[in-house]
């Protein structure tokens, strides 16, 4: 379960260039349940999302994930609590171009203490299920927009997290990647992931497997 | 994090992105370079130095007259035979001698052949010479840059030296020294001790200087007070003073180019600061990704200061064994007159490899400790930044 | 100008030595200066930017000591090895016994290295301790540490300074068998103890240790390791280490560095220093967050039992080949 209290955040506090955010959000998530964040750029929902995946931290307010405060956590234990237990999907996927795909799915094992053996057999699993696994040596430069989706996706997979985040995931897509990305959450679904889509893509609308939809405008909740 | 999986993706990262880190490395290996080759060259004048040095009588006694070094009367050894404890007495015979056609200073050195010599490079070099064949004629061995300039001005056979009273004396070259002999040896002229007299104006019952050894270490202090107690305008250089002398001149000069160095350290030091500053957008967003991903702040830093800890070692090696070759197997070409001076006559020398571990060590302290120091905080910046910044 | 061209300055690995430390003391100033503002203003119940901001200063700060304190440990064997080169231009001395005597500097410099040292170790482990924890509780303790050691490496530093120009190379130095006392045993040892009542207090000392090991008392731990390393200090230089150079009059604490006797020197005092900075490092967290680190007694246990091990068998070595002691 996901808890989101009083949540706040102020970007250049005390300037001139004072802005809210996120003002008193307060949201709860059910595990293993699918939500979207729908709202237009600018809303908030990006900055809702890294609060979220412990990449910021808010200026008031708590983020409560299985019991555990994550929003004040330092940084050691912010990251090893990432590394752990969520999974982070971009817009603009993030990948490292120079290495291929099984290297930049390989990442976020690195500091988490496997041998190479135990490595690759994650990274195996991971190319299976977002399947990708046909292009797994292939430099990603070289990827079209879908295949680098599914490394994206893949990456995200490869800890076996129980909290998958996303980004206006289809933004870059075309409707059949699109599609195809869809397809893969479903498959999430069914292994009792959470998800938390932000986006702004009408595609997400009216999915069967989508528990709630939160709407969110100028840094608040519309109910 | 698990070191093998850690140095993998190093690695991996490093060869990946090579072109980023050709510029600094070049410069490192040039500076390097510069710094290695200098302490080799020196490392190796030192050597030898101290083992010609080495190989000196314990004691030179020399006659002072208004200041000045004069001739030393010979009468001078049979008064210091006297004292208890001396071995080896002679009388020394050398000098310089103006070459005019190149206008360089030769050092004729004169030797008596029938009688062992206190230095022991030269009873080296008695061993293997025929005396009888060099004594019946005037004849001389020459160092290998004499050499040079002899043939060069075209004196294949022979040589006339012209003495103080405008007569000529013509001596026959008997042969030459090899050129790795010695660096001190290169502008030597060696002949019989009386034929040496005769052309550096020297009588025959005076000499340059007279040099004694004194076997016993602990009673070395106590002769040269005898030695100075015997005549009043003696002067007696021990061979310890000038070891420690040369020692000092080569800390001396050693330390002076350490200096020089230090600047260019922290010059390159500050080069470096700049530019892991600033880092490239795509930089930022690879550390970003890592921190996204569930990086820790402490694993960043970790990956970035061990890829310019091994940029840093790879650039280091490579320095230092291009200067092995230059210094050892080129001899070192342009910087060699630096230390030799280019008033001696061409000097073609060759250096012995005289380096120890520590050298090594040393070198390595002084380029690694500035170069990781001035990353240390580029580093911490760049890797603090959200990473929802970063990835912008 | 005089000062700075003397001979012992331009010699190329005191030059590298200096240069080294100035390096470190310039980092860690601004260490310090950032400690100042996270002493000031942490708090970590706060959320706001500033406290953020503090947080990420913190991780520079620790950065720079992990970084120093990897270097210092270098530069002590560094530094005897540069004392030791400079034996041939200080006259009288015959290795770095000889040269660390040379002026009133030296052995405190070489002893507050150590004890530096010491303190430096131990702020890495209050370091990971607090790290740990998801509320980093030990910040502001870490950063008053870290103000004592930035203060004792200023001093440190300044020692350096003092004792490098105020090395003679006109005036003989003692050597070590002069310092050392080959003629004269009992003087240079304190409280004018002979060799056998040195060894009664060394291997009593040794098993009053591991008594207030077990205790864990920790200003016993501090006070009798300190003992510790003092008698063991002289035991080594006038016993032990003579078993090591099989020659009863070469008492010198230095020499066994050296390749002839194959390194054994850096096992000796390194497992001795190892043992004492572990009880130290005990004794030091117990009073500064009230934390019993039992692995920490566990180390200085195993490797004062090594120090004396390695010394023991030394001798008894040289018995059973010999068939007497020196």
């Amino acid at each position: 379960m996901i808890k989101i209290t009083n949540l706040n955040k102020v970007f250049n506090q005390n300037t001139k260039k004072e802005f809210y955010a996120l003002k008193d959000i307060n949201i709860k998530i059910q595990t293993s349940s699918c939500v979207i964040l729908k709202g237009v750029s600018g809303s908030g929902k990006s900055t809702l999302l890294s609060i979220l995946g412990a990449l910021s931290k808010p200026s008031s307010g708590d983020v409560i994930i299985h019991e555990d405060s994550i929003a004040k956590l330092p940084d050691l234990h912010s990251s090893a609590f990432r590394a752990r237990n969520l999974g982070f999907i971009f817009q603009s996927y993030n990948l490292f171009n120079e290495l291929n795909v099984e290297e930049n799915i390989s990442i976020p094992l690195v500091p988490l203490g496997f041998n190479q053996k135990e490595i690759n057999e994650k990274v195996e699993f991971a190319l299976k299920l977002a399947n990708i696994e046909h292009k797994k040596d292939e430099t990603v430069s070289n990827l079209s927009g879908g295949e680098k989706q599914r490394t994206a996706i893949a990456r995200a997979l490869v800890n076996n997290p129980d909290i998958i985040l996303c980004d206006e995931p289809t933004a870059n897509l075309d409707s059949v990647n699109s599609l195809k990305f869809i397809d893969v959450m479903r498959k999430l679904k069914e292994l009792n992931k959470t998800i938390i889509i932000a986006t702004h893509d009408p595609i997400f609308d009216n999915l069967d497997f989508v528990d709630d939809i939160i709407n969110i405008k100028d840094g608040y909740i519309l109910e | 994090m698990r070191t093998s999986t850690f140095l993998n993706f190093l690695f991996l990262l490093i060869y990946k992105h090579k072109s980023k880190h050709i510029a600094i490395s070049l410069i490192s290996i040039l500076i390097v370079f510069l710094i290695s080759s200098v302490l080799f060259i020196s490392s190796s004048i030192q050597k030898e130095v101290f083992q010609t040095l080495d190989a000196q009588s314990d004691f030179v006694v020399q006659k002072i007259n208004s200041g000045k070094i004069v001739n030393t009367p010979n009468y001078w050894i049979d008064d210091f035979r006297d004292i208890n404890g001396i071995s080896n007495i002679q009388e020394r015979v050398y000098g310089q001698y103006f070459f005019e056609p190149s206008k360089k200073y030769f050092t004729i050195v004169g030797i008596d052949l029938f009688e062992e010599a206190t230095n022991k490079n030269i009873n080296l070099l008695l061993k293997k010479l025929n005396i009888s064949e060099f004594l019946s004629k005037d004849s001389m061995i020459i160092g290998n840059g004499v050499n040079e300039v002899f043939k060069k001005f075209h004196y294949f056979d022979d040589y006339s030296f012209k003495l103080h009273n405008r007569e000529v004396k013509k001596v026959s070259i008997f042969k030459s020294l090899p050129k790795d002999a010695n660096i001190i040896a290169n502008d030597l002229i060696i002949m019989d001790i009386f034929l040496a007299k005769k052309i550096l104006n020297i009588q025959e019952d005076e000499s340059t200087d007279i040099v004694l050894n004194v076997p016993n270490e602990l009673e070395q202090s106590n002769i040269k007070i005898e030695l100075i107690l015997k005549h009043l305008d003696i002067r007696v250089i021990q061979k310890d003073d000038i070891k420690k002398a040369y020692e000092n001149l080569y800390n001396y000069k050693g330390g002076i180019f350490l200096i020089l160095f230090i600047i260019v350290m922290i010059t390159f030091g500050l080069i470096l600061y700049q530019r892991y500053t600033m880092i490239s957008s795509s930089d930022k967003k690879e550390i970003g990704i890592l921190r996204a991903v569930g990086w820790s702040i402490k694993d960043v830093i970790k990956l970035k200061i061990s890829e310019t800890f091994i940029i840093a070692f790879i650039s280091f090696l490579i320095g230092v064994i291009i200067a092995y070759i230059y210094v050892y197997f080129l001899n070192a070409p342009i910087l060699s007159n630096i230390f030799l001076g280019f008033g001696n006559l061409e000097n073609r020398v060759s250096y012995t490899p005289n380096i120890d571990f520590s050298t090594i060590i040393t070198l390595f302290l002084f380029f690694i400790i500035p170069f990781i120091s001035a990353v240390l905080i580029p580093t911490w910046k760049i890797a603090v930044i959200e990473p929802s910044e970063s990835m912008k | 100008m005089d000062i700075f061209l003397n001979n012992i300055l331009l010699s190329n690995e005191i030059i590298v030595f200096l240069f080294t430390q100035v390096i470190l003391l310039i980092l860690l100033s601004i260490s310090f200066f950032y400690s100042l503002s996270i002493i000031k203003n942490w708090d970590y119940s706060k959320t706001t930017q500033e406290q953020y901001k503090l947080e990420k200063r913190s991780y520079l700060v620790i950065l720079i000591i992990s970084f120093t304190m990897i270097i210092k440990i270098f530069l002590l064997p560094y530094f005897t090895y540069s004392i030791d080169i400079l034996s041939h231009i200080v006259p009288g001395a015959m290795c770095a016994a000889g040269v660390i005597g040379a002026n009133d500097y030296g052995q405190p410099l070489l002893s507050f290295k150590v004890i530096l040292l010491f303190f430096i170790g131990t702020w890495m482990i209050l370091n990971t301790l607090d790290l740990k924890e998801k509320t980093y509780p030990y910040t502001k303790k870490k950063f008053y540490f870290f103000i004592l050691i930035f203060v004792l490496v200023i001093i440190e530093t300044t020692l350096d300074i003092l004792y490098l120009t105020n090395i003679s190379t006109e005036e003989p130095v003692l050597c070590c068998s002069i310092i050392f006392g080959a003629s004269s045993t009992g003087t240079q040892i304190p409280f004018n103890l002979n060799i056998p009542m040195l060894l009664v207090i060394f291997y009593l000392l040794y098993f009053l240790s591991i008594f207030v090991n077990v205790q864990k008392n920790p200003y016993l731990n501090i006070i009798v390791n300190t003992l510790f390393i003092y008698i063991s200090y002289y035991a080594v230089t006038y016993f032990f280490g003579t078993y090591i150079y099989e020659l009863p009059t070469h008492q010198c604490p230095f020499c066994m560095l050296q390749h002839e006797y194959n390194y054994i020197g850096y096992f000796i005092w390194g497992s001795l220093f190892l043992g004492v900075f572990f009880a130290f490092a005990y004794s030091m967290l117990k009073l500064l967050i009230n934390k019993s680190l039992a692995y920490t007694l566990k180390y200085s246990l195993i490797f004062n039992t090594l120090f004396v091990f390695i010394c023991t068998f030394y001798t008894l070595r040289f018995y059973f080949l010999n068939g007497v002691f020196l």
